[in-house]
């Protein structure tokens, strides 16, 4: 349906849904707001963007107002300029005139709008009330500052789904006040405030808006790869080392959203001053004798065709369990389903009307998973069932159902959601595999009832985009095999979305672009891993390598596609290329290999420099290239079930706190949360233990010292284990049954 | 017409100043002259202007006091720049002129920022409180001058003036529970979905019931209408109520429930009414006991209004929200007289709520209940609804029946759509008058389902004889009418068409013309006044009986009338009853005073031009049922808003809250 109208004589056509405003923006015609939220509902709270209709009485307000067919739309005229401006008068009313130590000034709205409206001189006044500015972790509030456009309580209840935020009301005293436990450290309210009212703590007094210089690049920590700006001052000047220090992450927010760990943990740089020849002489060395390359999956596409390209030259494994584990499951899956990649992105979740999450703790593995659910859940009201041992609390605005099953019980989940949505007409080319399900002992072992599954597909019933999210607690299930396949199933033969989502930062693409080993053999070089000589993005190893935010590269993110990185700092040290150089792959620079990415795995031969990295006016991202999804043949099906193992007694579950990924976010100094094991009450009295206390334990053949904190939101016997703090993540099942002992 | 010295409202320009007392020209509202039995009102002041009864007002104090009103008000809003800094504005600068220390600037400044709050307010609170105070500016200036020139407080700034203020809309106006409309759609609109259920319990406990079956008063009041069309306004009010259960949340209350305040009330019908009295008083810490009568709660919503329009599961939640306060429900226990004798000596005060639950006959010859095949409509449908939501007694089954309801009301709608579920043969609808009235009469969707589930409406008819065998029935008579209007221009006339009579060869005949109430409950000696309807009399106000601490509502008092009706009743008793249980005294709350005078005013105007919006945006209609998915089994038709269309619904609505004020 699209609708002919015009604006200022032009003639523009709007689409179902959208707002005049809207039609204005994506048609690069200003109309002037000050609450006005691409991402959020609109507030309607500045009353700026009203605008003119021929042969109407009144203003219209435009943000929330759809066109109608043939009405002539007038943005500008005296009558609005006097109007707006008085708008703008009324915002100025005791407004503090602190813009020489306002974090804002110089990107203030009200700065901006305050010239654009020439208010010159403030002709109302009134008694202005006594505020207590606030201090919310990361967030500081200052309530004289606010001038309640609602931008930071519509992102944080519709696109974190958090809740946190809140409306006080009381007219002229109106503020905004915090539910601080359901606070989740994102930064997002900073983000979208227009004015310096919800401010950075740390940022706070710190840099003048126009001292900063924006370095487009992508956060790092997870396979969201999300994009966002590192905001770089030098500093040091005059003295004999220059140097630059990013001192904020920002990002498009009027569009794009950023997690606390994007928008905080941005200060990782390894610090290196010049290029220590003798260890990169040492290096040399170790990659001469070495057999096996051990690496992680935070390194870049080009970094990854680097160590591809020595293994095929030199014939080293390649050692990277976490990706080799997404690897494999997704060769099983595309096995079933025909598709080299799985179908969804986020884009797909936040669009989607019914999601299942399978396997994966909601919260904390991939925060922009989470935003898409709460956005899919307001803006579409979708059904969310989150299947998972445990229940996580702090999502249950956005979870419909929770459905807990057994540890270790997830292949039998899977089946239960084959039986339960494979489309009619393909049962029977499967009636193998399905008959051979047997229902009631899945349901007794799994522990999910046939109710359950009603009420899953009740709820299902007149939904036109379900999706089904899976989490990393499968690829390293001892059936992940099978469970892969049967993803596969569900991805072809039922009407689900499916998304996989990528374990780690560039697991998609290393595990795309890198022939992966299983076994490692001595002597071994270690990338960010442990090995016998070690290459260090962290600065503890045997030689020094850029970290991520100095690095010039690209990802493959969960969206399957292959987005710029770009060096917010300088890194005045060898880079992996230098050893390349050396081993006979030769470039000038590591954007040399961007063009030369696999296309076999569905990877552009597009250079670096031709990479796009921008927004469209109607808010469209446009951003390096999507990946090819090959079709192949399918010719597997998944096969009859295992046993179902049980988990007794204790068990622990590898699971971070939001926002801490590895060891780089926990090194940026404001992500804070320590790696203490978390558990509830039920856990602590089986354990014998108490809140406070040391405790030991063994995982995947490592012992581990924690200290154990209880927590009154946690049910059960499943104690939660950060890993972000180990030097390498374990390759084995998210969850190990143990023995804890106190210190 | 009221008796004014001087008026503005909605328009008129009524100037008695100088003129004798006998000589005054009425205002041609009902403005409320007399606040109470105890005061007479002086002025009124409100959304659409200002009307003084005498000419000792001081209207320089009553434009500061109508500001402070919307400071008042805006304590719960200050959502939009204008209102929010504006506002305040008004009231800091009539406040200076009013105390003396004002100056002509500051009456620019006050025509100004009235004049931008109008343009660009974000609701009509913020647009119209301006409007009378530029009135009083222009028709009073020399008051103001007087203040201003002389540098002194306006006459009556020290003196005790009641202003008594309340903030309606002509939606929640209409609206028999006077639910906050604007609210519970803005909850929606900032998806706080939260925020619009509690917004909706605030005045009425059945969110998700009358999300479904209310026969939305509201939207023929709705000021959209003289834009476009209605906002929908009954079904966004599911919307939060669907996310409450969808979410498992527990229950949303509008306010935290007080402590006991030691205090118990015997409730008797567990239907809306009775449902809405227990609500309020155990918010209020009243100890409740609700005795029901049938074995399931709920009343004529659960046993009455079937499944298809109104799922168990759904009020079921309703009712849950009501125990969740501590309500104490006691099902199979008929209430007879010698238990209400106890009950008044039991509990503090009493409430009888009992419904209307015996269906009037149609009055044909030969109507005699005994012969087989006439079948009240009460019985009928307490007979399917138990069976089909509760798996009590046994099924209807219909099949190779014919079936005559006579009615033309939702309960006769209900009769012959569960024929047509029952799987019957032929289902007709007897009714006197004619289509236009029967959609009136319930509602446009109500009918056209029918006619397309294969309902046969017979209009302007009526049953003449039964005729049975053996007390078997067998057919029917009937008489056809037509409407002849009154040649001197009176109501129309019913006249029977000579030789149009026919028969019909039926099975059933189900009278579902009214209902009265049952009232054997009432001990005789206490002698309860009665209205001439059989129902039982209060005053309309503050619903308590001829009797002393016994209350009555819902359909038992009104008669057979709508859910929202029986809410808005029963919440209203509620709150008189929590002030007789502590004092003794049967008052009214200001706010209630003013709701009903605001009421008798009416708050929608339909005659008013509206600017600042958009015509043309077309209502959201949700999806039904097609008539072949749903004519053979109980599924909910209405399938209710998807997100997108409650939110563009929601958007149409242009949150009309107004302040009227009245001093005495």
């Amino acid at each position: 349906m699209s609708i002919n109208f015009t604006i200022n004589g032009r003639e523009v056509i709007g689409k179902k849904g959208e707002s005049i405003l809207e039609v204005a923006r994506r048609e690069g015609i200003y109309i002037p707001t000050m609450c006005y939220l691409a991402k959020t509902t609109p507030n309607a709270s500045c009353r700026m963007c009203v605008v003119e209709v021929k042969d109407m009485d009144g203003f219209i307000l435009s943000c929330n107002t759809p066109p109608t067919k043939g009405v002539s739309i007038t943005t500008n005229s005296d009558d609005l300029f006097h109007e707006r401006q008085n708008i703008m008068k009324l915002y100025n009313v005791n407004h503090p005139l602190q813009c020489g130590v306002c974090d804002k000034s110089g990107e203030c709205d009200l700065q901006n709008k305050t010239l654009e409206f020439q208010v010159a001189q403030q002709d109302f006044a009134t008694k202005e009330q006594k505020r207590k500015p606030k201090k919310w972790g990361v967030l500081s509030y200052d309530p004289y500052l606010c001038i309640m456009c609602e931008k930071c309580t519509a992102v944080c209840n519709q696109v974190v789904g958090s809740e946190a935020l809140y409306i006080k009301p009381g007219g002229y005293k109106s503020e905004i006040d915090n539910h601080f436990t359901k606070c989740i450290q994102c930064g997002e309210c900073i983000s979208v405030c227009p004015v310096g009212a919800m401010a950075s703590s740390d940022f706070k007094y710190t840099a003048n808006a126009w001292e900063l210089k924006k370095i487009p690049s992508a956060c790092a920590h997870c396979s969201s790869v999300c994009a966002l700006e590192y905001e770089v001052k030098e500093v040091g000047i005059g003295s004999t080392f220059k140097d630059k220090e990013i001192y904020r992450v920002t990002n498009e927010a009027d569009h794009d959203s950023l997690c606390g760990a994007g928008r905080f943990g941005y200060d990782y740089e390894n610090r290196v001053t010049c290029k220590d020849k003798e260890a990169f002489a040492k290096a040399i060395g170790a990659f001469e004798s070495a057999k096996s390359i051990h690496f992680t999956s935070m390194i870049s596409n080009e970094e990854a065709y680097i160590l591809q390209g020595l293994k095929e030259k030199h014939g080293y494994k390649l050692i990277n369990a976490e990706a080799k584990a997404y690897q494999n499951f997704m060769k099983a899956y595309t096995s079933v389903s025909g598709c080299t990649l799985y179908s969804a992105t986020l884009d797909t979740i936040r669009n989607c009307d019914y999601a299942i999450t399978l396997g994966s703790a909601v919260s904390q593995d991939n925060p922009m998973i989470r935003f898409a659910l709460a956005q899919a859940v307001n803006n579409n009201r979708a059904y969310v069932s989150v299947m998972h041992p445990f229940e996580d609390d702090m999502i249950r605005n956005i979870v419909s159902q929770y459905v807990k099953y057994e540890v270790g019980s997830e292949e039998g989940v899977l089946a239960l959601l084959c039986e339960n949505f494979i489309a009619d007409e393909h049962r029977k080319t499967f009636s193998k595999f399905l008959d051979s399900l047997d229902e009631g002992y899945i349901c007794g072992e799994t522990s999910v009832g046939e109710e359950e599954f009603e009420t899953l597909n009740r709820y299902k019933n007149r939904k036109k985009a379900p999706v089904l999210i899976l989490g990393a607690d499968l690829f390293t299930h001892p059936e992940a095999e099978n469970i892969a396949r049967m993803a596969g199933l569900l991805d072809r033969y039922s009407d689900f979305d499916i998304m996989i989502i990528p374990s780690n930062t560039n697991t998609l693409g290393v595990s795309l672009i890198c022939d992966l080993d299983d076994e490692m053999t001595a002597p071994s070089l270690g990338y960010n891993a442990p090995a016998n000589f070690v290459l260090s993005a962290l600065g503890d190893g045997d030689l020094d390598m850029p970290a991520m935010n100095q690095q010039e590269g690209t990802l493959t993110s969960i969206d399957k596609e292959v987005v710029p990185l770009n060096a917010g700092l300088p890194y005045h040290g060898y880079e992996l290329s230098d050893i390349a150089n050396v081993l006979g792959l030769t470039c000038k620079h590591l954007i040399d290999f961007t063009c030369k990415l696999p296309t076999a795995k569905g990877y552009s031969s597009v250079a670096f420099d031709d990479l796009d990295n921008c927004y469209l006016n109607d808010g469209t991202q446009v951003r390096g290239y999507k990946l090819d999804n090959p079709k192949l043949k399918a010719s597997e099906s998944p096969s009859e079930i295992a046993d179902i193992r049980e988990f007794n007694g204790s068990v622990i579950y590898n699971c971070n706190p939001i926002s801490q990924f590895n060891r780089f976010t926990d090194k940026a100094h404001q992500i804070i949360d320590k790696a203490i094991l978390i558990g509830s009450q039920q856990f602590a009295d089986a354990a014998k233990i108490k809140s406070g206390e040391q405790v030991t334990f063994s995982v995947d053949g490592q012992t581990i010292t924690r200290k154990f904190k209880l927590s009154s939101k946690l049910k059960g016997t499943v104690a939660l284990n950060p890993d972000f703090d180990m030097f390498e993540k374990s390759a084995a099942y998210r969850y190990t049954q143990v023995k804890i002992e106190r210190v | 017409m009221s008796k004014v010295y001087f008026s503005t409202w909605r328009g008129e320009s009524i100037n008695n100043i100088g003129k004798p007392e006998d000589a005054w020209e009425e205002s041609a509202y009902n403005l409320p002259e007399q606040y109470n039995e105890h005061a007479s009102s002086k002025a009124f002041i409100g959304w659409d202007g200002v009307a003084l009864f005498n000419p000792d007002v001081d209207v320089v104090r009553l434009a500061t006091e109508y500001a402070a009103q919307y400071q008042v008000y805006s304590e719960a809003c200050g959502r939009c720049a204008p209102g929010r800094w504006g506002g305040r504005i008004l009231y800091d600068l009539l406040d200076k002129i009013a105390r003396g220390e004002g100056s002509m600037a500051d009456m620019d400044h006050l025509k100004e920022v009235s004049k931008t709050m109008q343009m660009t307010s974000k609701c009509e609170i913020g647009k119209t409180v301006p409007t009378p105070l530029l009135d009083l500016m222009s028709h009073f200036e020399d008051e103001f001058l007087i203040c201003i020139n002389e540098q002194k407080a306006s006459k009556h700034y020290n003196k005790d003036v009641n202003y008594i203020a309340k903030i309606t809309a002509p939606c929640t106006d209409a609206c028999p529970a006077h639910v906050d409309i604007p609210a519970y759609i803005e909850g929606v609109r900032d998806l706080k979905l939260e925020n619009s259920v509690a917004a909706t319990r605030q005045t009425m406990p059945l969110a998700h019931t009358c999300g479904r079956v209310c026969p939305h008063p509201c939207e023929d009041e709705c000021r959209r209408i003289n834009l476009d069309s209605a906002i929908s306004i009954m079904e966004l009010k599911r919307i939060g109520a669907d996310y409450e259960t969808d979410h498992g949340f527990g229950y949303f209350h509008p306010e935290k429930q007080k402590k006991p305040i030691g205090k118990k009330a015997a409730i008797i019908g567990a239907g809306p009414a009775g449902l809405t009295t227990a609500y309020y008083l155990a918010l209020e810490g009243v100890e409740c006991d609700v005795y029901e009568e049938l074995p399931v709660l709920g009343g004529e919503v659960a046993v009455g209004v079937p499944e298809y329009r109104m799922p168990i599961g759904k009020y079921n939640e309703d009712i849950e929200a009501v125990r969740d306060l501590g309500v104490n429900f006691i099902t199979n226990a008929r209430v007879t007289p010698d238990m209400l004798r106890q009950f008044e000596k039991d509990y503090d005060s009493v409430m009888i709520a009992v419904g209307t639950r015996i269906s009037k006959k149609v009055r044909c010859a030969n109507e005699r209940p005994e012969i087989e095949g006439y079948w009240s409509a009460i019985e009928m449908l307490d007979q399917i609804n138990l069976w089909e939501k509760y798996g009590i007694g046994e099924p209807v089954d219909l099949t190779g029946k014919t079936v005559v309801c006579v009615g033309g009301g939702f309960t006769s709608m209900d009769v012959v759509r569960c024929s047509i579920r029952a799987n019957a043969k032929k289902v007709i609808m007897i009714y006197r008058r004619d289509e236009k009235t029967i959609i009136r009469n319930t509602t446009y969707e109500e009918y056209h389902e029918a006619v397309e589930e294969g309902v046969e409406f017979i209009f302007h008819s009526a049953v003449e004889r039964m005729n049975d065998e053996d007390d078997v029935l067998k057919s029917l008579d009937f008489n056809k009418f037509e409407l002849v209007p009154d040649p001197n221009g009176g109501r129309a006339q019913l006249l029977k068409i000579e030789g149009a009579d026919f028969s019909r060869d039926v099975d059933f005949l189900i009278p579902a013309v009214s209902q009265s109430a049952d009232l054997d409950l009432l001990p005789e000696e206490w002698d309860i006044n009665m209205t001439s309807w059989a129902t039982i009399k209060t005053n309309g106000k503050d619903y308590m009986t001829s009797r002393k601490g016994i209350f009555a509502t819902g359909d038992c008092e009104y008669g057979p009338m709508t859910i929202v009706n029986a809410v808005g009743q029963a919440k209203r008793a509620a709150s008189v009853m929590v002030r007789y249980m502590q004092t003794g005294e049967i008052t009214l709350s200001d706010d209630e005073i003013m709701e009903d005078h605001l009421r008798k005013m009416r708050v929608y105007d339909k005659n008013e031009i509206i600017t600042g919006w958009m015509p043309g945006i077309e209502r959201s209609e949700s999806e039904k049922l097609d008539v072949d998915t749903r004519r053979d089994n109980n599924k909910e038709i209405n399938l209710g808003f998807t997100q997108d269309e409650a939110l563009h619904e929601a958007e149409r609505c242009m949150r009309c809250y107004y302040i009227a004020m009245v001093a005495h």
